[in-house]
């Protein structure tokens, strides 16, 4: 048996594209494409999580820039706000042409990583232009935490770090909301669809669950956020199903 | 052993991934949703969450599975019991999974017959560098095609 495919909801994702990023005295992004960092704001949320972290720096990275040495690579992560709906419908906004790394270190050197490491020279370190990459020529905000001793093989220390990262984002998140819908630069629609008389196919991804740096957040309130997740080792490691739209639209958060 | 930088699926990774945009967008495909599951470090949870993720599908009638993984060695036991329950219950899967040289299954079953090996580097082995083996579209086209072929005999 076959039949007309049938649509559930839909999900609008609007990109506007970042041309250039600076130094300024507040974090701020704007529909014309400049973001501004402001260098001493990330000490307000090492000061949150100070049982965990010891210092926060952030740098703006060109892409002519790329020959820096970088701690290890935690994520990467983009810019995205939900703007009407529930992560999987309505619409989310999200910035195109800069993504934040999140970097890790302690106190004593030791790297944020334990099954291999990537730190080194940038430039050497990524394979620019892949799915969870930024491409050749986007620019790269560095969110680099130093952990306090032995913190960052802890899930917890790991954790503050990822937390730490969101609220710097967030407030990028909290303009880009207000991003008047039809100055987008780009606009990709999605849709959750049943095909009936296809073959009824499922995707399981297995994520890490292990434990110390090793985890998975689902079902933060932000698109590709960690406020208001839920770890998969809380869950008890258990399936959990999700929608393609919600899938898409950043219902995961890599904690590994 | 765990997920190293070159397979590490990025929060970027999961909010543009491949294997979402082959298999969704494929009209002869009825995508019913991702089942995400987790990797515990205890030998009885693994076999146990591995398990529930196959009854998921045989309670959903799905006609196949597609499951990836972008850890290897500790989570191959949850891989290839996943695989192998799956497989028992008649239901069609292809695996996506980190092989190159250095990450060869210790163990398998006979449902292990279909598995792409994201592997990108020449030789095989874990980089650090980020994003380099990490699943893309060729390697999920793979799957799509392998798993239709392999609903098709059934």
């Amino acid at each position: 048996m076959s039949g007309e495919s049938k649509e559930l909801r839909r999900l609008v994702i609007k990109a506007y594209h970042v041309k250039e990023a600076v130094w300024g005295s507040e974090n701020r992004v704007s529909e014309d494409g400049i973001m501004t960092v402001d260098r001493g704001s990330v000490q307000k949320y090492r000061e949150k999580e100070s049982d965990y972290i010891a210092d926060i720096s952030v740098r703006i990275i060109r892409p002519e820039e790329r020959e820096q040495y970088t701690n290890t690579i935690m994520d990467v992560i983009p810019i995205s706000a939900k703007v009407l709906g529930n992560i999987g419908d309505g619409i989310t906004h999200t910035l195109t042409g800069v993504y934040v790394i999140l970097t890790g270190v302690d106190t004593e050197g030791k790297q944020t990583h334990e099954f291999g490491s990537s730190e080194g020279m940038l430039s050497q370190q990524m394979k620019f232009g892949r799915a969870g990459t930024p491409g050749e020529r986007d620019m790269i905000l560095a969110f680099d935490v130093t952990m306090k001793k032995g913190m960052g093989q802890i899930r917890a220390g790991v954790t503050a770090a990822h937390r730490a990262c969101d609220q710097f984002v967030q407030e990028y998140r909290e303009q880009l909301k207000k991003f008047h819908g039809n100055r987008c630069t780009e606009r990709h629609e999605f849709y959750d669809v049943v095909r009936p008389g296809k073959k009824k196919v499922l995707i399981i991804k297995q994520v890490a669950g292990q434990g110390a740096m090793y985890d998975m957040h689902l079902f933060a309130k932000e698109p590709s956020g960690v406020e208001g997740g839920r770890s998969i080792i809380d869950m008890g490691n258990m399936p959990v199903l999700v929608t393609p739209n919600e899938y898409r639209d950043g219902i995961l958060r890599s904690m590994q | 052993m765990g997920i190293g930088p070159s397979t590490k699926e990025t929060t970027l990774h999961n909010f543009r991934d491949p294997l979402l945009d082959v298999v969704s967008s494929d009209e002869d495909l009825d995508l019913m949703g991702i089942l995400i599951v987790g990797t515990p470090q205890d030998q009885e949870d693994k076999i146990l969450v591995g398990t529930r993720a196959a009854v998921w599908a045989e309670g959903m009638r799905a006609d196949g599975v597609i499951i990836s993984a972008d850890g290897w060695g500790n989570s191959d036991v949850d891989f290839t019991n996943t695989i192998e329950q799956l497989g028992k219950r008649e239901i069609p899967v292809v695996g996506i999974h980190f092989t190159g040289t250095a990450a060869q299954f210790v163990v398998t079953n006979p449902y292990m017959d279909t598995i792409v090996d994201m592997n990108k580097n020449p030789e095989g082995v874990e980089t650090n560098v980020v994003g380099e083996n990490a699943v893309d579209s060729m390697d999920a086209r793979k799957a799509a095609a392998m798993l239709k072929l392999k609903m098709r005999k059934k």
